[in-house]
Protein backbone atom coordinates (compact mmCIF):
# COMPACT_ATOMS: atom_id res chain seq x y z
CA UNK A 1 0.00 0.00 0.00
CA UNK A 2 0.98 3.53 -0.96
CA UNK A 3 1.54 6.26 1.85
CA UNK A 4 -1.65 7.65 2.52
CA UNK A 5 -2.46 10.80 4.57
CA UNK A 6 -5.53 10.55 6.44
CA UNK A 7 -8.05 13.17 6.42
CA UNK A 8 -8.13 16.17 8.81
CA UNK A 9 -11.65 16.07 10.42
CA UNK A 10 -11.68 18.97 12.22
CA UNK A 11 -11.48 21.10 9.65
CA UNK A 12 -14.68 22.52 8.83
CA UNK A 13 -13.79 22.92 5.59
CA UNK A 14 -13.40 19.81 4.11
CA UNK A 15 -16.37 18.28 6.50
CA UNK A 16 -18.73 21.25 4.80
CA UNK A 17 -16.98 19.65 1.43
CA UNK A 18 -17.34 15.95 2.63
CA UNK A 19 -21.18 16.62 3.37
CA UNK A 20 -21.92 17.80 -0.15
CA UNK A 21 -19.97 14.62 -1.62
CA UNK A 22 -17.15 16.38 -2.38
CA UNK A 23 -13.43 17.10 -0.97
CA UNK A 24 -11.73 13.51 -1.83
CA UNK A 25 -8.83 14.84 -3.00
CA UNK A 26 -7.92 16.54 0.56
CA UNK A 27 -7.03 13.50 1.95
CA UNK A 28 -5.52 9.88 0.42
CA UNK A 29 -2.08 9.46 -2.18
CA UNK A 30 -0.86 12.65 -2.86
CA UNK A 31 -0.84 13.35 -6.22
CA UNK A 32 1.99 15.19 -6.51
CA UNK A 33 4.86 13.75 -6.80
CA UNK A 34 3.63 10.14 -5.51
CA UNK A 35 0.96 9.50 -8.61
CA UNK A 36 2.06 12.08 -11.12
CA UNK A 37 5.56 11.97 -11.20
CA UNK A 38 6.12 8.19 -10.54
CA UNK A 39 3.10 6.40 -11.23
CA UNK A 40 1.49 7.76 -14.55
CA UNK A 41 5.62 7.69 -16.65
CA UNK A 42 4.53 3.21 -15.46
CA UNK A 43 1.83 3.61 -17.33
CA UNK A 44 3.06 6.09 -20.17
CA UNK A 45 5.44 3.59 -21.13
CA UNK A 46 3.86 0.50 -20.31
CA UNK A 47 1.31 1.92 -23.32
CA UNK A 48 4.11 3.25 -25.57
CA UNK A 49 5.57 -0.76 -25.54
CA UNK A 50 2.33 -2.03 -26.20
CA UNK A 51 1.90 0.24 -29.30
CA UNK A 52 5.10 -0.09 -30.35
CA UNK A 53 4.82 -3.93 -30.26
CA UNK A 54 1.89 -4.06 -32.05
CA UNK A 55 3.05 -1.44 -34.95
CA UNK A 56 6.26 -3.46 -35.27
CA UNK A 57 4.14 -7.26 -34.73
CA UNK A 58 0.98 -6.36 -36.48
CA UNK A 59 1.46 -3.34 -38.54
CA UNK A 60 -2.08 -2.25 -40.65
CA UNK A 61 -2.04 -4.14 -43.72
CA UNK A 62 -2.38 -1.71 -47.09
CA UNK A 63 -6.06 -1.95 -48.47
CA UNK A 64 -6.99 -2.95 -52.17
CA UNK A 65 -7.40 -0.03 -54.26
CA UNK A 66 -10.95 1.12 -54.49
CA UNK A 67 -13.09 0.50 -57.80
CA UNK A 68 -15.92 1.90 -57.82
CA UNK A 69 -17.44 -0.37 -60.81
CA UNK A 70 -16.68 -3.59 -58.38
CA UNK A 71 -17.89 -4.02 -54.88
CA UNK A 72 -16.65 -6.35 -52.84
CA UNK A 73 -17.83 -9.94 -51.70
CA UNK A 74 -18.31 -8.71 -48.39
CA UNK A 75 -19.19 -5.23 -47.48
CA UNK A 76 -18.45 -3.93 -44.22
CA UNK A 77 -18.93 -0.53 -42.58
CA UNK A 78 -15.97 0.44 -39.74
CA UNK A 79 -16.68 -1.57 -36.99
CA UNK A 80 -18.15 0.78 -34.56
CA UNK A 81 -21.49 0.77 -36.84
CA UNK A 82 -21.68 -3.59 -37.13
CA UNK A 83 -24.64 -3.35 -35.27
CA UNK A 84 -26.48 -0.63 -36.67
CA UNK A 85 -25.47 -2.05 -40.31
CA UNK A 86 -26.62 -5.35 -38.99
CA UNK A 87 -30.44 -3.93 -38.35
CA UNK A 88 -30.24 -2.56 -41.83
CA UNK A 89 -29.59 -6.15 -43.05
CA UNK A 90 -32.02 -8.21 -41.23
CA UNK A 91 -34.60 -6.12 -41.54
CA UNK A 92 -36.44 -7.05 -44.66
CA UNK A 93 -38.30 -3.53 -44.90
CA UNK A 94 -36.07 -1.36 -45.88
CA UNK A 95 -37.63 1.80 -44.49
CA UNK A 96 -38.16 -0.02 -41.33
CA UNK A 97 -34.51 -0.30 -41.28
CA UNK A 98 -33.78 2.71 -41.94
CA UNK A 99 -36.33 4.04 -39.11
CA UNK A 100 -34.74 2.09 -36.46
CA UNK A 101 -30.86 2.70 -37.37
CA UNK A 102 -32.33 6.74 -36.90
CA UNK A 103 -33.97 5.48 -33.64
CA UNK A 104 -30.64 5.04 -32.03
CA UNK A 105 -29.43 8.07 -31.93
CA UNK A 106 -33.05 9.10 -31.34
CA UNK A 107 -32.94 6.97 -28.46
CA UNK A 108 -29.88 8.34 -26.97
CA UNK A 109 -30.82 12.04 -27.12
CA UNK A 110 -33.47 11.23 -24.51
CA UNK A 111 -31.75 9.60 -21.99
CA UNK A 112 -30.22 13.33 -20.50
CA UNK A 113 -34.56 14.32 -20.18
CA UNK A 114 -35.31 10.86 -18.37
CA UNK A 115 -32.81 10.01 -16.36
CA UNK A 116 -32.99 12.20 -14.01
CA UNK A 117 -35.91 10.53 -12.56
CA UNK A 118 -33.96 8.64 -10.61
CA UNK A 119 -32.00 10.94 -8.25
CA UNK A 120 -29.62 8.17 -7.51
CA UNK A 121 -26.29 8.29 -8.84
CA UNK A 122 -25.08 4.38 -7.57
CA UNK A 123 -26.07 1.96 -10.36
CA UNK A 124 -26.85 -0.59 -7.88
CA UNK A 125 -29.75 2.00 -6.82
CA UNK A 126 -30.99 2.71 -10.92
CA UNK A 127 -32.37 -0.84 -11.56
CA UNK A 128 -34.36 0.35 -14.45
CA UNK A 129 -31.23 2.17 -16.29
CA UNK A 130 -28.67 -0.60 -15.24
CA UNK A 131 -30.92 -3.00 -17.00
CA UNK A 132 -31.82 -1.41 -20.01
CA UNK A 133 -28.21 -0.25 -20.52
CA UNK A 134 -27.04 -3.93 -19.97
CA UNK A 135 -29.73 -5.82 -22.35
CA UNK A 136 -28.42 -2.41 -25.06
CA UNK A 137 -25.02 -3.68 -24.50
CA UNK A 138 -25.34 -7.34 -24.82
CA UNK A 139 -28.17 -6.72 -28.08
CA UNK A 140 -25.39 -4.22 -29.61
CA UNK A 141 -22.31 -6.61 -29.30
CA UNK A 142 -24.86 -9.62 -30.52
CA UNK A 143 -25.60 -7.99 -33.68
CA UNK A 144 -22.41 -5.98 -33.82
CA UNK A 145 -20.64 -10.20 -34.31
CA UNK A 146 -23.93 -11.07 -36.13
CA UNK A 147 -22.49 -8.45 -38.71
CA UNK A 148 -19.44 -10.04 -39.48
CA UNK A 149 -21.23 -13.41 -40.27
CA UNK A 150 -23.24 -14.39 -43.32
CA UNK A 151 -26.67 -13.28 -43.29
CA UNK A 152 -28.14 -17.27 -42.47
CA UNK A 153 -26.34 -17.51 -39.73
CA UNK A 154 -25.76 -13.96 -38.45
CA UNK A 155 -29.07 -14.07 -36.13
CA UNK A 156 -27.59 -17.44 -34.32
CA UNK A 157 -24.13 -16.27 -34.38
CA UNK A 158 -24.44 -20.11 -35.90
CA UNK A 159 -24.78 -21.61 -32.57
CA UNK A 160 -28.29 -23.50 -33.45
CA UNK B 1 -9.92 -27.94 -64.17
CA UNK B 2 -7.55 -25.03 -63.20
CA UNK B 3 -6.58 -25.19 -66.87
CA UNK B 4 -10.01 -23.68 -67.86
CA UNK B 5 -9.71 -20.64 -65.30
CA UNK B 6 -5.52 -20.81 -66.72
CA UNK B 7 -6.71 -20.17 -70.24
CA UNK B 8 -9.51 -18.16 -69.84
CA UNK B 9 -8.55 -15.37 -66.91
CA UNK B 10 -5.22 -13.48 -66.66
CA UNK B 11 -5.52 -13.81 -63.19
CA UNK B 12 -7.73 -15.84 -60.83
CA UNK B 13 -9.19 -13.22 -58.48
CA UNK B 14 -11.73 -10.55 -59.70
CA UNK B 15 -11.78 -6.94 -59.09
CA UNK B 16 -14.67 -8.15 -56.81
CA UNK B 17 -12.38 -10.55 -54.48
CA UNK B 18 -14.46 -13.41 -56.17
CA UNK B 19 -11.67 -16.15 -57.71
CA UNK B 20 -13.02 -17.46 -60.92
CA UNK B 21 -13.14 -21.26 -60.14
CA UNK B 22 -16.72 -20.62 -58.55
CA UNK B 23 -18.47 -20.05 -61.87
CA UNK B 24 -17.92 -23.20 -62.91
CA UNK B 25 -18.05 -25.14 -59.14
CA UNK B 26 -21.05 -23.54 -58.30
CA UNK B 27 -21.83 -24.89 -54.84
CA UNK B 28 -20.06 -23.22 -51.58
CA UNK B 29 -18.07 -25.23 -49.30
CA UNK B 30 -16.13 -24.12 -46.37
CA UNK B 31 -12.05 -24.18 -46.73
CA UNK B 32 -9.48 -22.77 -44.37
CA UNK B 33 -6.08 -21.80 -44.74
CA UNK B 34 -3.05 -21.63 -42.51
CA UNK B 35 -0.06 -19.60 -42.39
CA UNK B 36 2.70 -18.12 -39.86
CA UNK B 37 1.28 -14.87 -38.36
CA UNK B 38 4.76 -13.36 -39.63
CA UNK B 39 7.98 -14.93 -41.87
CA UNK B 40 10.99 -13.53 -41.87
CA UNK B 41 12.37 -12.74 -45.21
CA UNK B 42 14.09 -15.16 -48.03
CA UNK B 43 12.51 -18.13 -45.63
CA UNK B 44 10.76 -21.70 -46.88
CA UNK B 45 7.29 -21.62 -44.94
CA UNK B 46 4.04 -24.00 -45.33
CA UNK B 47 0.74 -22.51 -46.05
CA UNK B 48 -2.13 -25.31 -44.98
CA UNK B 49 -5.21 -25.26 -47.04
CA UNK B 50 -7.81 -27.55 -45.81
CA UNK B 51 -10.82 -28.87 -47.97
CA UNK B 52 -12.80 -30.35 -45.59
CA UNK B 53 -15.51 -33.62 -46.87
CA UNK B 54 -16.99 -36.51 -45.77
CA UNK B 55 -14.34 -39.31 -47.79
CA UNK B 56 -17.40 -41.64 -47.77
CA UNK B 57 -19.45 -39.48 -50.59
CA UNK B 58 -19.24 -40.19 -53.51
CA UNK B 59 -19.69 -37.89 -57.38
CA UNK B 60 -21.16 -38.35 -60.53
CA UNK B 61 -18.18 -39.02 -63.19
CA UNK B 62 -17.65 -37.61 -66.62
CA UNK B 63 -19.31 -41.10 -67.91
CA UNK B 64 -22.26 -41.33 -65.43
CA UNK B 65 -20.89 -43.85 -62.52
CA UNK B 66 -20.20 -42.95 -59.40
CA UNK B 67 -16.50 -42.22 -57.70
CA UNK B 68 -14.52 -40.50 -55.39
CA UNK B 69 -14.00 -36.67 -54.79
CA UNK B 70 -10.95 -34.37 -56.59
CA UNK B 71 -9.73 -31.61 -55.11
CA UNK B 72 -7.69 -29.22 -56.12
CA UNK B 73 -6.64 -25.06 -55.01
CA UNK B 74 -5.38 -21.84 -56.36
CA UNK B 75 -3.17 -19.95 -53.82
CA UNK B 76 -2.78 -16.18 -54.58
CA UNK B 77 -0.05 -14.33 -52.84
CA UNK B 78 1.35 -11.24 -52.80
CA UNK B 79 4.10 -10.12 -55.12
CA UNK B 80 7.51 -11.48 -54.73
CA UNK B 81 5.85 -14.82 -52.72
CA UNK B 82 6.74 -17.98 -54.66
CA UNK B 83 6.95 -21.80 -54.93
CA UNK B 84 9.81 -23.22 -52.80
CA UNK B 85 12.62 -24.12 -55.03
CA UNK B 86 13.14 -27.81 -54.34
CA UNK B 87 16.58 -27.40 -52.84
CA UNK B 88 15.17 -25.12 -49.99
CA UNK B 89 12.55 -27.14 -48.74
CA UNK B 90 13.40 -29.11 -45.49
CA UNK B 91 13.24 -32.70 -45.47
CA UNK B 92 10.19 -32.67 -42.62
CA UNK B 93 7.96 -30.32 -44.97
CA UNK B 94 9.12 -32.65 -47.69
CA UNK B 95 7.20 -35.85 -46.23
CA UNK B 96 4.19 -33.41 -46.02
CA UNK B 97 3.94 -32.20 -49.42
CA UNK B 98 4.94 -35.75 -50.76
CA UNK B 99 4.89 -35.92 -54.65
CA UNK B 100 2.38 -33.08 -55.43
CA UNK B 101 3.13 -31.00 -58.14
CA UNK B 102 2.37 -27.07 -57.82
CA UNK B 103 2.33 -25.09 -60.65
CA UNK B 104 2.13 -20.63 -61.23
CA UNK B 105 -0.78 -19.99 -62.46
CA UNK B 106 0.77 -18.19 -66.02
CA UNK B 107 4.38 -17.45 -66.48
CA UNK B 108 3.50 -13.46 -65.26
CA UNK B 109 2.19 -13.92 -62.03
CA UNK B 110 4.95 -16.49 -60.25
CA UNK B 111 3.21 -15.86 -57.04
CA UNK B 112 0.06 -17.23 -57.89
CA UNK B 113 -0.19 -21.30 -57.54
CA UNK B 114 -2.79 -23.74 -58.77
CA UNK B 115 -3.02 -27.63 -57.73
CA UNK B 116 -5.11 -30.34 -58.90
CA UNK B 117 -7.16 -32.33 -59.60
CA UNK B 118 -5.83 -34.82 -57.36
CA UNK B 119 -6.93 -37.25 -55.54
CA UNK B 120 -9.15 -36.00 -52.41
CA UNK B 121 -9.06 -38.70 -49.65
CA UNK B 122 -5.28 -38.15 -49.07
CA UNK B 123 -5.09 -34.82 -49.57
CA UNK B 124 -7.90 -33.09 -47.96
CA UNK B 125 -4.64 -30.80 -46.24
CA UNK B 126 -2.58 -29.19 -48.75
CA UNK B 127 0.71 -28.36 -47.46
CA UNK B 128 2.07 -25.11 -50.18
CA UNK B 129 5.96 -24.83 -49.29
CA UNK B 130 6.30 -20.85 -50.22
CA UNK B 131 9.72 -18.97 -49.95
CA UNK B 132 9.07 -15.73 -48.98
CA UNK B 133 10.77 -12.15 -50.81
CA UNK B 134 13.85 -10.47 -49.12
CA UNK B 135 13.07 -6.50 -49.58
CA UNK B 136 16.83 -6.20 -50.04
CA UNK B 137 17.04 -7.80 -52.88
CA UNK B 138 13.53 -8.00 -54.48
CA UNK B 139 12.42 -5.18 -55.28
CA UNK B 140 8.50 -3.86 -54.74
CA UNK B 141 8.50 -5.46 -51.74
CA UNK B 142 8.45 -4.38 -48.27
CA UNK B 143 8.62 -5.17 -44.32
CA UNK B 144 4.73 -4.82 -44.44
CA UNK B 145 1.50 -7.14 -43.93
CA UNK B 146 0.34 -8.96 -47.57
CA UNK B 147 -3.05 -10.43 -48.06
CA UNK B 148 -3.19 -13.85 -49.06
CA UNK B 149 -6.18 -15.35 -50.95
CA UNK B 150 -7.01 -19.43 -51.13
CA UNK B 151 -9.59 -20.88 -53.48
CA UNK B 152 -10.05 -24.49 -53.02
CA UNK B 153 -12.42 -26.96 -54.21
CA UNK B 154 -13.88 -30.59 -54.26
CA UNK B 155 -15.42 -32.20 -56.62
CA UNK B 156 -16.69 -31.50 -60.40
CA UNK B 157 -17.84 -28.47 -61.79
CA UNK B 158 -20.88 -27.52 -62.77
CA UNK B 159 -20.34 -26.00 -66.31
CA UNK B 160 -17.89 -25.60 -68.50
CA UNK B 161 -15.66 -22.69 -69.66
CA UNK B 162 -18.39 -21.96 -72.66
CA UNK B 163 -21.31 -22.45 -70.83
CA UNK B 164 -22.77 -25.64 -71.45
CA UNK B 165 -24.13 -27.95 -68.67
CA UNK B 166 -21.64 -30.77 -67.48
CA UNK B 167 -23.24 -34.01 -65.93
CA UNK B 168 -23.03 -32.83 -62.40
CA UNK B 169 -25.74 -30.60 -62.23
CA UNK B 170 -29.14 -30.01 -62.26
CA UNK B 171 -31.54 -29.95 -65.80
CA UNK B 172 -34.29 -27.83 -66.05
CA UNK B 173 -37.07 -27.98 -68.56
CA UNK B 174 -36.61 -26.10 -71.66
CA UNK B 175 -40.39 -25.90 -72.15
CA UNK B 176 -43.99 -26.65 -71.15
CA UNK B 177 -45.61 -29.16 -71.34
CA UNK B 178 -45.88 -32.77 -71.07
CA UNK B 179 -43.40 -35.64 -71.04
CA UNK B 180 -44.80 -37.97 -73.84
CA UNK B 181 -41.47 -40.21 -73.91
CA UNK B 182 -38.25 -40.98 -71.73
CA UNK B 183 -35.49 -42.83 -73.87
CA UNK B 184 -32.58 -43.92 -72.28
CA UNK B 185 -29.44 -44.19 -74.42
CA UNK B 186 -26.06 -45.24 -73.92
CA UNK B 187 -24.78 -41.60 -72.87
CA UNK B 188 -28.13 -39.71 -72.12
CA UNK B 189 -31.76 -39.48 -71.67
CA UNK B 190 -33.98 -38.19 -74.57
CA UNK B 191 -37.09 -36.55 -73.00
CA UNK B 192 -39.91 -35.69 -75.24
CA UNK B 193 -41.75 -33.07 -74.21
CA UNK B 194 -45.16 -32.18 -76.16
CA UNK B 195 -46.45 -28.43 -75.99
CA UNK B 196 -49.28 -26.68 -78.12
CA UNK B 197 -46.34 -25.86 -80.81
CA UNK B 198 -44.91 -29.51 -81.44
CA UNK B 199 -42.63 -31.80 -79.80
CA UNK B 200 -39.18 -30.62 -77.67
CA UNK B 201 -36.77 -33.21 -77.26
CA UNK B 202 -34.38 -32.58 -74.00
CA UNK B 203 -31.70 -34.38 -73.79
CA UNK B 204 -29.91 -34.85 -70.35
CA UNK B 205 -26.57 -36.79 -69.97
CA UNK B 206 -26.40 -39.65 -67.43
CA UNK B 207 -25.80 -38.41 -63.99
CA UNK B 208 -28.41 -36.62 -62.41
CA UNK B 209 -30.99 -39.21 -61.46
CA UNK B 210 -34.47 -37.87 -63.12
CA UNK B 211 -37.38 -36.99 -61.23
CA UNK B 212 -40.40 -36.85 -63.96
CA UNK B 213 -41.80 -39.95 -65.73
CA UNK B 214 -43.81 -39.99 -68.43
CA UNK B 215 -46.61 -38.75 -68.38
CA UNK B 216 -45.99 -35.84 -66.13
CA UNK B 217 -46.70 -32.05 -66.58
CA UNK B 218 -43.83 -30.19 -66.76
CA UNK B 219 -43.27 -25.87 -66.95
CA UNK B 220 -40.77 -23.81 -68.26
CA UNK B 221 -37.63 -24.11 -65.85
CA UNK B 222 -38.79 -26.89 -63.76
CA UNK B 223 -35.76 -29.02 -62.69
CA UNK B 224 -36.60 -32.66 -64.01
CA UNK B 225 -33.27 -34.64 -62.45
CA UNK B 226 -32.00 -33.94 -58.52
CA UNK B 227 -28.87 -32.50 -58.16
CA UNK B 228 -25.87 -35.07 -58.02
CA UNK B 229 -23.45 -32.66 -56.99
CA UNK B 230 -21.44 -33.40 -53.64
CA UNK B 231 -18.27 -31.23 -53.60
CA UNK B 232 -17.82 -27.46 -53.76
CA UNK B 233 -16.13 -24.54 -53.84
CA UNK B 234 -14.76 -22.00 -51.28
CA UNK B 235 -12.43 -18.93 -50.66
CA UNK B 236 -10.45 -17.45 -47.69
CA UNK B 237 -8.40 -14.44 -47.31
CA UNK B 238 -6.11 -14.45 -44.60
CA UNK B 239 -2.77 -12.04 -43.95
CA UNK B 240 1.05 -12.79 -43.49
CA UNK B 241 3.54 -10.38 -41.98
CA UNK B 242 6.61 -10.20 -44.30
CA UNK B 243 9.21 -9.02 -40.52
CA UNK B 244 12.39 -7.25 -40.42
CA UNK B 245 14.41 -9.32 -37.53
CA UNK B 246 16.19 -6.01 -37.29
CA UNK B 247 12.77 -4.65 -35.75
CA UNK B 248 12.32 -7.24 -33.65
CA UNK B 249 16.09 -7.00 -32.06
CA UNK B 250 15.39 -3.36 -31.39
CA UNK B 251 11.82 -3.96 -30.26
CA UNK B 252 12.74 -6.31 -27.73
CA UNK B 253 15.76 -4.15 -26.65
CA UNK B 254 13.01 -0.95 -26.21
CA UNK B 255 10.83 -3.06 -24.21
CA UNK B 256 13.55 -4.42 -21.86
CA UNK B 257 14.56 -0.70 -21.61
CA UNK B 258 11.13 0.28 -20.56
CA UNK B 259 9.70 -2.11 -18.90
CA UNK B 260 13.65 -1.43 -16.54
CA UNK B 261 12.69 2.40 -16.59
CA UNK B 262 9.30 1.05 -14.88
CA UNK B 263 10.78 -0.90 -11.80
CA UNK B 264 13.16 1.97 -11.34
CA UNK B 265 10.18 4.63 -11.26
CA UNK B 266 8.23 2.50 -8.51
CA UNK B 267 11.59 1.78 -6.51
CA UNK B 268 12.31 5.82 -6.71
CA UNK B 269 8.50 6.46 -5.50
CA UNK B 270 9.04 3.55 -2.21
CA UNK B 271 12.51 5.32 -1.52
CA UNK B 272 10.90 8.97 -1.75
CA UNK B 273 7.79 7.97 0.08
CA UNK B 274 10.15 6.72 2.72
CA UNK B 275 11.43 10.71 2.85
CA UNK B 276 7.97 11.71 2.49
CA UNK B 277 7.43 9.69 5.70
CA UNK B 278 10.55 10.99 7.70
CA UNK B 279 10.02 14.55 7.15
CA UNK B 280 6.52 14.46 7.82
CA UNK B 281 6.42 16.20 4.41
CA UNK B 282 2.81 15.28 2.75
Amino acid sequence: MSLQKKPDLKDPVLRAKLAKGMGHNYYGEPAWPNDLLYTFPVCILGTIGCLVGLAVLEPTMFGEPANPFATPLEILPEWYFFPVFQILRVIPNKLLGVVLMAGVPAGLLTVPFIESINKFQNPFRRPVAMTVFLIGTVVAVWLGIGATLPIDTSLTLGFF
Amino acid sequence: YPIFAQQNYASPREATGRIVCANCHLAKKPVDIEVPQAVLPDTVFEAVVKIPYDTQVQQVLGNGKKGPLNVGAVLILPEGFKLAPQDRIPEEMKSKISNLYFQPYNAANENILVIGPIPGDKNREIVFPILSPDPAKDKGTYFIKYPISVGANRGRGQVYPDGSKSNNTVYNASVSGTITDIIKEKKAYKISIETKDGTVVDTVPVGPELIVAKGDTVVTGQPITDNPNVGGFGQMDTEVVLQNPVRIKWLIAFLILSTLGQVFLVLKKKQFERVQIAESNF
